[in-house]
C-alpha cells in the first residue's frame, strides 16, 4: 500500500474511533438503563435507540473494513430485534452478556488500525455464538465464576484530544479575532507617528547645531527663540495627539482581550456530565465481578466545569467509585442480614457553590472506614505518633486513609487496596486548588467530599518572599497571617514553636524548609542604613487536612488571583511545589504545596537549626557586587562567590551598578565588559572618577581575549583581569581572595 | 497547418510541463541522506542538534529557579504562557565547568512527550548536513556519554542525539514525598 492510501486510512480510522466510542458509550448507558426499566412503553423504547446505535456502528465498522467489529455488531443487533418482537426477554445474564460485547468493541476499537493480536481482546466467535444462541431464545451457558479482569475499557475510549463545541460559542470567537485586526493596524499607524515625531525631532537637532556656532544679534534671538517655539508646540501638538489615540487604542485592546480571554474560558467549560456517564457501568461491572450489586446514581451532572480540571477529576472519582465498591458496599446476603436493601447504593453529588466553586459529594451506605485497621496500618508505617494513637479523635484517624501506605483492605485485590490510592487522590484534588475530606459512620456508610474551583483561573494565593525568591501559597490553605517576635518563638524538643490562641503550634522556617542557601545574614545590608532591623517577623498559619503548622516568611506581599501551571514535561514532581504562576509583571512564581511543606518542616527541622548555627561562623567578611547582563553567568557568579561565603549583590549592566554601588557600601566589584548603557570600562574609569568610590577593588570578567583589551582594562584602572574561556570558579576565588 | 502544428506543440509543451510538476519533489528523496541541523555554541563547543525536535529558540532574559532541583535544572520560564523548564546540558553530562558563557539563548527541544529548553551562548543558524559525513565520535573528542551522540561531523560539531536526550528517563525529575 503506498504512503497517500495508508495515511488515507489512518485518518478514516482515527475518525471511526471517535464515532465508535460515541456509539459504544450510548450503548452502554442504554444497557444501563434498561437493566432499571422493567417491561413496557418505555423499555421498548430503550430497545430501538441501542438497536438503532448498534445498527450505525455496524455500518461505519463495514465502512472502514473491520469484521471483527461488524460481526459483534451484527449478533448484537440480532439480539435485540428478538428483544424487540419480544421472542425473548431481558435477564441478568443476557445484560452481562451484551455488556461483554460492548466492552468487547470498545477493546477493540482503538487497536484498529493495527493489524495484530490485541491485549484482552475478546474472543469474538465465542461471543458472537453466544448472541445468536441467547436471539433463538436458547438457555446460555453458565458464566465463569470469576471472569477474566478487564483493562480499564473507558480508558482508551475517552483518550481522545479532540472535544465537540456548538458553533454558538465558537461564532463569537472568530469576531473577536476578527476584532484584533483593527487593534494591529493602529499599533502599525502609532508606530508610523512615533517615527514621524522622532524625525522631527533630529532635524530639529540638526538645524540648532547649526546656529551654536554663530554670534546673535538681538533680531536674530528673537527669530531663533520664536523658532523653537514653533517647533516645540508642533511636536507638542503630535506628541498629543498620538498619546491620545494610543489611550483609546489600548481601552479598545484591554477590551478585545478580556473578552477573548473570557470566551476562550467559556469554551473550555463542559458539563460534569461528559466525565461521568461511565461511572454507573464501571461501579456495576467492578460489583458484578465481586458478586456484589451497586446502583450509582448521579446528580447535578449538567453543572459545567473548565475542563481542565474536569481532565484532572477522572482518576480521583473513578479511584474513588472503586473504593465504595471495594471496601464499603458489602455482599447482598451480608447486606440483608444487616437489613439494608441488597443492592449498594452510591450517590454522586454535583454542586454549585457561590464564589465559583463546586462541592463534589460521593457517598455510599456501604460499612464505613475501618477505623481499628487503619490505626493499625499507621501503626506499622509508624505515624502512631503524630496524634491519633494519643487521643484516638475520629476526624484524625479518617485523616490518616489519605497517606500512602494504609489501607484498610486486608488483602490486595486488582481493584485497590494497595493503600497509595486515596493519597493520590487527595494530591489530586489540592492540585488543583481544592480540598478534600471524608465523614465515615460505621455501618451506615462513607462520604468523601471535595471542594473546588469550577475554572482555574479562581485559584487564589498568599504571594511570599523568602530570601531573594518569591512564592505563593493557596489561600485556601492559608488560615491567618500574624507576625511574632524573636522572643515568642520557644524551643520545645529541639522544634521552634509559637503560642497562638493559647495553643501550641510548630513553627518551621519556610527558608530552611525550602532548604534555600544558607548563606548570608545579607539582608539586613541591603536595607537602605538607618532604617531599624524589624523586630517582629510574619508568619503564616497553614493547614492541610485539618492539621495546623507555623511558617516564618521574610515578608507576606499580598493576595491575588493566580493561574497555576504546570512545571512541564520535564518536572514530573517536584517536592514541595505544586506549579508556578506568572505574575502582572511577567515574573514566574513557584506556587507551594502545603502538604509537602508540611512534611519536609518536620524532616528538615533538626538539620536546618545545626545548618544555621554553622553557617553563621563560615560568613566572610566582604560585600562584592556582580554587574553582568546574562542572567544565568549573573546566577552562576553570585552562587560561587555566596557559596565561599561572601554577601552577595547583581546589577544587570554598568549603569543599574553604578547606582548600586552609590547607594550601599561594597568592598569588591566583580564586572562583566560587554553590557549594554554602560560597559565595564567606562564603568571602572567611572569608578576611579569618582571621590567616594574610587579606591574599590574592581574585577572585569570578559570574553575579550586580546591584549589590548586587557591593557585597556588596566587602563581604565580595574585591579585584575579574568577571562572568560579560561574562567573557573577556583581562579576567580583565588583573585577575590588577593583583596579582600 | 501551421495552426494546428502550434498548437500539437503547446499541447505537448503542456504536457511535459505537467509531467514535470507530477514528480515527487527531488527534496524528498534528498531528504533521505541529509538532516537538518540547529547549531550552537555552548561556551567553547560547537554543537549540533536535529532542527525537527527544535520548537523554537529564545532569548533567555530571565529565569526562576525552584528549591531542590538536581543542578542540572537551571530553573522554569515562561514561554507564550507555558511554563518550561531548562536544562543545563553541560550539568546534565557533567563536562568541566571551564569557562563562563553567555548563556542568553534557550534551544526549546520536544517531541510527542517530552519538552524542555537547553541553554546555549550563541545560536550560529541551520545547516543540512549529509548524513554520510556524521562520523561516530572518537572517544576523547568529548566528555558526553556515546549514547547521546549521533557523531561529530567534518567540521567538528558535535551532533547530539535529541531524540535519545529527549527520551532518556534520567532527565526526568520525579521526587517521591511518601
Amino acid at each position: 500500500m503506498d504512503k497517500k492510501t495508508d495515511e488515507f486510512r489512518k485518518r478514516l480510522l482515527e475518525t471511526f474511533r471517535i464515532e465508535a466510542g460515541e456509539h459504544v458509550r450510548a450503548i452502554s448507558t442504554g444497557l444501563m438503563e434498561l437493566e432499571k426499566e422493567p417491561a413496557g412503553e418505555k423499555q421498548a423504547k430503550l430497545v430501538e435507540t441501542v438497536f438503532r446505535e448498534a445498527h450505525s456502528l455496524k455500518g461505519a465498522a463495514r465502512s472502514v473494513n473491520l469484521p471483527d467489529i461488524e460481526s459483534l455488531c451484527q449478533a448484537l443487533e440480532g439480539v435485540f430485534a428478538a428483544l424487540k418482537r419480544q421472542e425473548i426477554f431481558l435477564n441478568l445474564a443476557l445484560l452481562d452478556l451484551l455488556h461483554q460485547t460492548v466492552d468487547g468493541i470498545a477493546i477493540l476499537t482503538p487497536y484498529a488500525e493495527m493489524n495484530q493480536a490485541k491485549p484482552g481482546q475478546p474472543h469474538t466467535g465465542d461471543l458472537v455464538r453466544q448472541l445468536d444462541k441467547a436471539a433463538k431464545g436458547l438457555p446460555m451457558p453458565k458464566k465463569p465464576e470469576n471472569p477474566v479482569p478487564r483493562p480499564d475499557v473507558e480508558a482508551p475510549l475517552m483518550k481522545t484530544d479532540m472535544v465537540r463545541i456548538p458553533t454558538t460559542k465558537l461564532d463569537p470567537l472568530l469576531l473577536q479575532a476578527e476584532e484584533m485586526i483593527q487593534v494591529k493596524i493602529a499599533g502599525n499607524q502609532r508606530a508610523m507617528e512615533l517615527q514621524e515625531i522622532n524625525s522631527a525631532i533630529a532635524l530639529w537637532k540638526t538645524e540648532s547645531d547649526k546656529w551654536k556656532s554663530r554670534r546673535f544679534s538681538a533680531a536674530e534671538w528673537n527669530e531663533l527663540l520664536e523658532w523653537n517655539e514653533v517647533r516645540l508646540s508642533a511636536l507638542q501638538n503630535q506628541v498629543a495627539a498620538t498619546m491620545t489615540a494610543v489611550k483609546q487604542d489600548q481601552r479598545v485592546l484591554k477590551r478585545a482581550v478580556d473578552d477573548h480571554l473570557e470566551a476562550m474560558k467559556e469554551l473550555l467549560m463542559f458539563p460534569v456530565g461528559s466525565l461521568v456517564e461511565i461511572l454507573p457501568k464501571l461501579a456495576r461491572d467492578l460489583a458484578r465481578a465481586q458478586g456484589k450489586e451497586v446502583e450509582l446514581t448521579i446528580q447535578g451532572a449538567d453543572i459545567e466545569i473548565d475542563k481542565r480540571i474536569l481532565e484532572e477529576l477522572k482518576d480521583p472519582l473513578i479511584h474513588l467509585v472503586r473504593n465504595c465498591v471495594d471496601h464499603g458496599i458489602k455482599k447482598p446476603e451480608e447486606r440483608t442480614r444487616e437489613g439494608k436493601p441488597p443492592c449498594g447504593a452510591i450517590r454522586l453529588n454535583f454542586v454549585a457553590k457561590d464564589n465559583r466553586q463546586m462541592e463534589i459529594s460521593i457517598a455510599d451506605d456501604g460499612s464505613g472506614v475501618d477505623l481499628n485497621k487503619v490505626r493499625a496500618a499507621a501503626a506499622k508505617l509508624g505515624l502512631r505518633q503524630t496524634a491519633a494513637e494519643k487521643k484516638p479523635d475520629l476526624q484524625e484517624t479518617l485523616q490518616l486513609i489519605f497517606y500512602s501506605g494504609i489501607s484498610s483492605s486486608p488483602i490486595i485485590t486488582d481493584i485497590s487496596g494497595r493503600g497509595l490510592g486515596l493519597a493520590i487522590v487527595r494530591e489530586k484534588v489540592e492540585k488543583l486548588g481544592g480540598t478534600v475530606s471524608v465523614e465515615s459512620q460505621t455501618d451506615v456508610g462513607t462520604t468523601f467530599q471535595f471542594l473546588l474551583p469550577m475554572t482555574l483561573a479562581t485559584f487564589k494565593g498568599i504571594l511570599v518572599q523568602v530570601r531573594e525568591c518569591m512564592f505563593v501559597l493557596p489561600a485556601i490553605n492559608v488560615e491567618r497571617v500574624l507576625r511574632v517576635r524573636e522572643e515568642d518563638i520557644k524551643t520545645v524538643e529541639n522544634r521552634e514553636t509559637i503560642q497562638l490562641d493559647g495553643q501550641i503550634l510548630a513553627m518551621a522556617r519556610l527558608r530552611d524548609t525550602l532548604e534555600l542557601p544558607a548563606w548570608k545574614n545579607g539582608l539586613a545590608w541591603k536595607k537602605a542604613p538607618g532604617q531599624p532591623e524589624a523586630s517582629t517577623m510574619p508568619v503564616i498559619i497553614l493547614t492541610s487536612e485539618k492539621k495546623r503548622m507555623a511558617f516564618l516568611v521574610d515578608e507576606v506581599m499580598q493576595e491575588q488571583e493566580v493561574l497555576v501551571k504546570g512545571l512541564g514535561a520535564q518536572l514530573k514532581r517536584v517536592r514541595n511545589i505544586a506549579g508556578a504562576t506568572v505574575l502582572g509583571n511577567g515574573r514566574v512564581v513557584p506556587v507551594l504545596n502545603v502538604h509537602d511543606l508540611m512534611k519536609s518542616a518536620v524532616g528538615s527541622a533538626a538539620v536546618a537549626r545545626k545548618e544555621t548555627v554553622t553557617g553563621a561562623t563560615s560568613v566572610k567578611t566582604g560585600r562584592i557586587l556582580v554587574a553582568e547582563d546574562s542572567i544565568t553567568s549573573r546566577t552562576l557568579l553570585k552562587n560561587i562567590l555566596e557559596t565561599a561565603g561572601y554577601q552577595v549583590a547583581t546589577a544587570v549592566d554598568g549603569t543599574d551598578a553604578f547606582t548600586q554601588l552609590r547607594s550601599n557600601e561594597f568592598d569588591l566589584l566583580v564586572s562583566d565588559v560587554d553590557m549594554p548603557r554602560m560597559n565595564g570600562f567606562e564603568l571602572t574609569t567611572k569608578i576611579r572618577a569618582d571621590k567616594k568610590l574610587g579606591e574599590l577593588v574592581v574585577v572585569l570578567v570578559t570574553a575579550l581575549e586580546s591584549r589590548q583589551d586587557k591593557e585597556r582594562g588596566i587602563e581604565a584602572g580595574a585591579n585584575a583581569y579574568i577571562v572568560k574561556s579560561s574562567f573557573d570558579q577556583s581562579n576567580l576565588l583565588e583573585v577575590i581572595r588577593r583583596f579582600l | 497547418m501551421k495552426q494546428e502544428q502550434l498548437m500539437q506543440n503547446k499541447d505537448s509543451i503542456l504536457k511535459a510541463r505537467a509531467r514535470t510538476l507530477a514528480q515527487e519533489p527531488e527534496q524528498a528523496l534528498a531528504a533521505r541522506s541529509f538532516i537538518e541541523i540547529t547549531e550552537f555554541r555552548l561556551t567553547s563547543e560547537t554543537y549540533g542538534i536535529e532542527s525537527s525536535f527544535v520548537r523554537e529558540v529564545y532569548p533567555l532574559k530571565d529565569f526562576t529557579p525552584l528549591p531542590g532541583m538536581p543542578s542540572f535544572v537551571l530553573g522554569i520560564v515562561n514561554i507564550h504562557g507555558q511554563i518550561l523548564s531548562i536544562v543545563d546540558l553541560k550539568k546534565f553530562f557533567n563536562l568541566p565547568e571551564k569557562g563562563l558563557g553567555e548563556f542568553n539563548k534557550v534551544i526549546i527541544l520536544h517531541n510527542e512527550r517530552m519538552e524542555f529548553g537547553i541553554l546555549a551562548d550563541v545560536i550560529l543558524g541551520t545547516r543540512s548536513v549529509p548524513l554520510g559525513a556524521i562520523q561516530a565520535a572518537p572517544p576523547t573528542i568529548t566528555g558526553i556519554g556515546a549514547e547521546y551522540l549521533k557523531g561529530v561531523t567534518g567540521e567538528r560539531v558535535i551532533v547530539l542525539d535529541a531524540e535519545k536526550i529527549l527520551n532518556d528517563e534520567k532527565i526526568i525529575v520525579s521526587q517521591n514525598t511518601e
